[in-house]
C-alpha cells in the first residue's frame, strides 16, 4: 500500500526534525547527503539538525524554518509505502501547509512536550479535519527536554485528545517520542519504561488500506481531440466504472451518449475504474467542465450550493464574485450568504449571517454559481472539493457541505 | 513498488489539463530518462501525435551519442523538433572552465529564454522529479515564472486536488512538472514495462555507465556493472548513491542548484 502522510503541528515542534531522523535511522539517505549537510553546517556556522534533509532552501538553513512543503518517499519495515509530506508551521505559510496536506490520508499532529498544543496546532488540527483527513496519529515530542516524564506525557495527552475530540476524532493514538535523540521514531526507546506503546513506523506500518466503497460513475471531461477521423473525448474517472457499451449522461451540457470505444492509446479496453485518465468515442460532443454518469445515478448540475471555504488572501464579502474550479469546471460564483464566520485556530463560529470574511478565517458560505456539478464532500469527495481563484490566482479552498 | 498505472494516470491528466489550460506549451527534451519518459507519456495522452514542439536546448557540449539519439527518434516519433541555442554565448567560447553556474546559465536558461521570447511559448513540459533533488522537492505541478524567468520559490502557490494555478500575467510562463511524483526507480520499471527506447549510455560498458546524463564537460559516469535495464532496477533498489553524484553544476558551490533555478535553470 502506498499512503500518503502529513505531518503537521506548531512552529518548532519538530516536524521536520521526526521525518530527517525517521530518513536517518531507516538508511535511505544517499551516502553523501550527510557529508553536504556536514560542509553547509560549517559554512554557516550552523548546529547539525535532521531537519537539514528537508529543508533545502537557504533561507530554510538561515532561518532554522520550513517554508514550503516537502514530500520524501519511503519505504516501512513492512510492505507500506509512504509519501511523507513536511508542512511549515508558521501561519503565514498556511497556503503551502494545505498544498501539502490536501492528498493526504493521515495526519501526524506532532505537539512539542514541553510547550503543548499552540496556535498552529489548533489550526493544522482544524484544517485537516477540514481537509477530509480521517486518521490523526499524535507524536508527543521533544520528552527528552522533559526528562522522559510520564506525567508530561500524559498532561499533553489529555489537552490533545481534548482538542482533537471537538473536531471528532475520537481515538487517536499517543506516540512519546524525542526525534532529536532518536527515541520511538524507527528504533524503540529505553528511556521511558513507563511507555508500553509502539514506535512511529510501527504505528505506520500497522495501518491498512479502507476498502473502497462502490461508488457511481462520475467520468470528469478534460478535452476533446480530433485525431484522425476520431473525435475523442478525454478525462478521467473519479469514482465507478466506465464500460464500453455504457449509455452517460454529460451535465451541465445535457447531452446522452453511447460510449463506442474506451481508447487508452496505444489500445483500446473494454472497462474503466476510478482514477483512470482515458479517452472515450460518445456519439455527443460534451464540453470541458462537463462531468458523465450512468442514466441510473446522473450527476446533478446545482446553481447553488452550501460550502465551507478557508480563505488565504484578501477579503470575501457577501455579493462578491468570485471564479471557482471543481473538477475541470470553472465557474463564477457570488457569495449569497454567509451563514457562519469560523476561527480557523479553534475552529469555533464566531459569527453568524455576517457580510465579510478576513485572511485566514474559514466560513460556511452559500453560493449562487452558474449551473455545474458538484457532490457533497462527505460522499464523494473528487467532486465535492473546490478552489476559489482571483485574478487566476489561487486564494482560497473549500468542501461542499451540501447542495441548497 | 508504487503503483506505474497511478503514476501513469495522474501523469497523463496533468499534461491534458496544461494542454487544455494554456495557448502555447511545449515540452523539453533532454534526451534523458526522464523527458524521454515525458515525450512518451504525451504520445499517450494524445494519441500517437504530440501536438505541441519539442525543445532541446543544446549546448553544443552533449555527447555524441545524445545527438544520434535524439535525430532518430524525433524521426520514428515524428513530433517538431525546437533547437534553442544560445549561438552568441557558444561563439564567444562560453564553457564550464569559467564556472559552471554561468555556464549552464547561458548556454541553459538563456538558450530556453530566447526561444520562448522568439516562439511565444506560455507553457513548458519539464520531466524534473522531487526525488533528484532538495531544490526540486520543493515544486509545484503547474509553477509559474515571471517575466525576468524567475521563479520566486518563496512564494509559491496554492496548488490542491488537481487544481492548479493559472498564468499570472503577459510575458510569464508556466512550468509543468507532470512526473514530479515519479521515482528514479518508476522511471526504470516503466521504461521497462512500457518497452520504451532509451539512450544506450545509461548501460554499463567496462565496468562504468551514466546514471544522469548532462553536457559531456560536466557529466561523470558512475562505477557499475548494470548493462540491463533489469540491472539498473535491481542496482537502484540497493545503491545509497544518489542520482546526480555524477552532475558537477549540482556540486560547485552550496545552494548552486537553488540559485540557478531561481533564475530559470531547469
Amino acid at each position: 500500500m502506498n499512503l500518503n502522510a502529513v505531518i503537521v503541528g506548531h512552529v518548532d515542534h519538530g516536524k521536520s526534525t521526526l521525518i530527517g531522523r525517521l530518513l536517518y535511522d531507516s538508511e535511505v539517505l544517499p551516502e553523501d547527503r550527510l557529508a553536504e549537510i556536514q560542509k553547509l553546517l560549517e559554512e554557516y556556522k550552523k548546529r547539525f539538525e535532521f531537519a537539514y534533509f528537508l529543508d533545502s532552501f537557504e533561507e530554510e538553513l538561515q532561518e532554522e524554518r520550513t517554508i514550503d512543503t516537502t514530500r520524501v518517499l519511503f519505504k516501512g519495515k513492512g510492505e507500506n509505502y509512504y509519501t511523507i509530506v513536511d508542512v511549515p508551521g508558521h501561519k503565514e505559510f498556511i497556503k503551502n501547509m494545505l498544498t501539502g496536506a490536501c492528498y493526504a490520508q493521515v495526519a501526524i499532529l506532532v505537539v512539542s512536550a514541553p510547550d503543548g498544543v499552540q496556535e498552529q496546532t489548533r489550526r493544522h488540527a482544524f484544517l485537516a479535519h477540514m481537509l477530509g483527513i480521517d486518521d490523526v496519529i499524535v507524536v508527543v515530542n521533544k520528552m527528552d527536554l522533559v526528562d522522559y516524564q510520564q506525567s508530561t506525557f500524559d498532561k499533553v495527552k489529555t489537552e490533545t485528545a481534548e482538542l482533537l475530540s471537538s473536531l471528532g476524532y475520537n481515538n487517536p493514538i499517543f506516540i512519546s517520542v524525542s526525534a532529536m535523540e532518536g527515541d520511538n521514531v524507527y528504533r524503540p526507546s529505553g528511556k521511558m519504561p513507563w511507555y508500553q506503546g509502539a514506535t512511529l513506523i510501527e504505528v505506520l506500518d500497522s495501518l491498512k488500506p479502507k476498502e473502497a466503497e462502490e461508488k457511481p460513475l462520475r467520468f470528469v471531461v478534460q478535452d476533446v481531440y480530433t485525431v484522425g477521423a476520431e473525435k475523442i473525448t478525454v478525462g478521467r474517472v473519479e469514482s465507478g466504472r466506465l464500460k464500453k457499451g455504457d449509455e452517460l449522461v454529460f451535465q451541465p451540457s445535457n447531452l446522452k451518449g453511447k460510449v463506442e470505444k474506451i481508447k487508452l492509446f496505444p489500445e483500446e479496453i473494454a472497462e474503466a475504474v476510478s482514477g483512470d485518465s482515458i479517452g472515450i468515442l460518445v456519439d455527443c460532443e460534451p464540453r470541458r467542465g462537463d462531468v458523465a454518469g450512468l442514466l441510473s445515478s446522473q450527476p446533478k448540475t446545482v446553481t447553488s450550493f452550501l460550502g465551507e471555504v478557508a480563505l488565504l488572501e484578501g477579503t470575501l464579502g457577501k455579493g462578491d464574485e468570485i471564479e471557482m474550479k471543481c473538477g475541470t469546471k470553472r465557474a463564477w460564483c457570488q457569495v449569497d450568504e454567509i451563514r457562519e464566520q469560523i476561527n480557523s485556530e479553534t475552529g469555533a463560529v464566531i459569527g453568524k449571517d455576517i457580510d465579510r470574511i478576513g485572511e485566514n478565517e474559514a466560513a460556511v458560505i452559500v453560493f449562487k454559481t452558474e449551473p455545474m456539478v458538484i457532490e457533497n464532500f462527505s460522499e464523494m469527495p473528487e467532486l465535492g472539493r473546490f478552489i476559489l481563484s482571483r485574478k487566476k490566482k489561487n486564494i482560497g479552498a473549500g468542501v461542499v457541505l451540501g447542495a441548497e | 513498488m508504487l503503483d506505474l498505472k497511478d503514476l501513469e494516470n495522474r501523469s497523463i491528466y496533468i499534461v491534458r489539463e496544461a494542454y487544455a489550460e494554456f495557448k502555447r506549451p511545449a515540452v523539453l527534451w533532454s534526451m534523458g530518462k526522464d523527458s524521454t519518459t515525458m515525450l512518451w507519456l504525451c504520445r499517450k495522452a494524445f494519441f500517437g501525435q504530440i501536438p505541441f514542439p519539442v525543445i532541446h536546448i543544446d549546448t553544443s557540449y552533449k555527447f555524441k551519442q545524445m545527438y544520434q539519439y535524439r535525430d532518430h527518434l524525433a524521426r520514428e516519433w515524428g513530433f517538431e523538433l525546437v533547437i534553442a541555442k544560445n549561438e552568441t554565448a557558444i561563439e564567444e567560447g562560453c564553457s564550464p572552465e569559467e564556472g559552471k553556474f554561468e555556464c549552464c546559465t547561458r548556454l541553459k536558461t538563456e538558450a530556453l529564454k530566447n526561444c520562448l521570447e522568439e516562439r511565444g511559448f506560455d507553457a513548458l513540459i519539464l520531466a524534473i522529479r522531487r526525488d533528484e533533488h532538495g531544490i526540486r522537492a520543493k515544486e509545484r505541478y503547474f509553477s509559474p515564472r515571471d517575466e525576468q524567468f524567475k521563479w520566486d520559490y518563496k512564494d509559491q502557490p496554492l496548488e490542491m486536488w488537481d487544481h492548479f494555478q493559472g498564468l499570472l500575467g503577459k510575458g510569464t510562463h508556466m512550468r509543468i512538472h507532470p512526473i514530479l511524483h515519479w521515482r528514479e526507480l518508476d522511471v526504470w520499471e516503466y521504461v521497462k514495462q512500457e518497452g520504451m527506447p532509451v539512450n544506450p549510455m545509461y548501460f554499463a560498458r567496462n565496468g562504468q555507465r551514466y546514471r544522469s546524463l548532462g553536457c559531456e564537460p560536466c557529466t561523470l559516469p558512475i562505477a557499475s556493472n548494470a548493462a540491463t535495464i533489469d540491472e539498473i532496477v535491481e542496482e537502484l533498489r540497493t545503491t545509497r548513491v544518489a542520482e546526480r553524484a555524477g552532475r558537477a553544476q549540482d556540486k560547485e558551490k552550496t545552494f548552486t542548484m537553488q540559485k540557478l533555478r531561481a533564475l530559470g535553470y531547469m
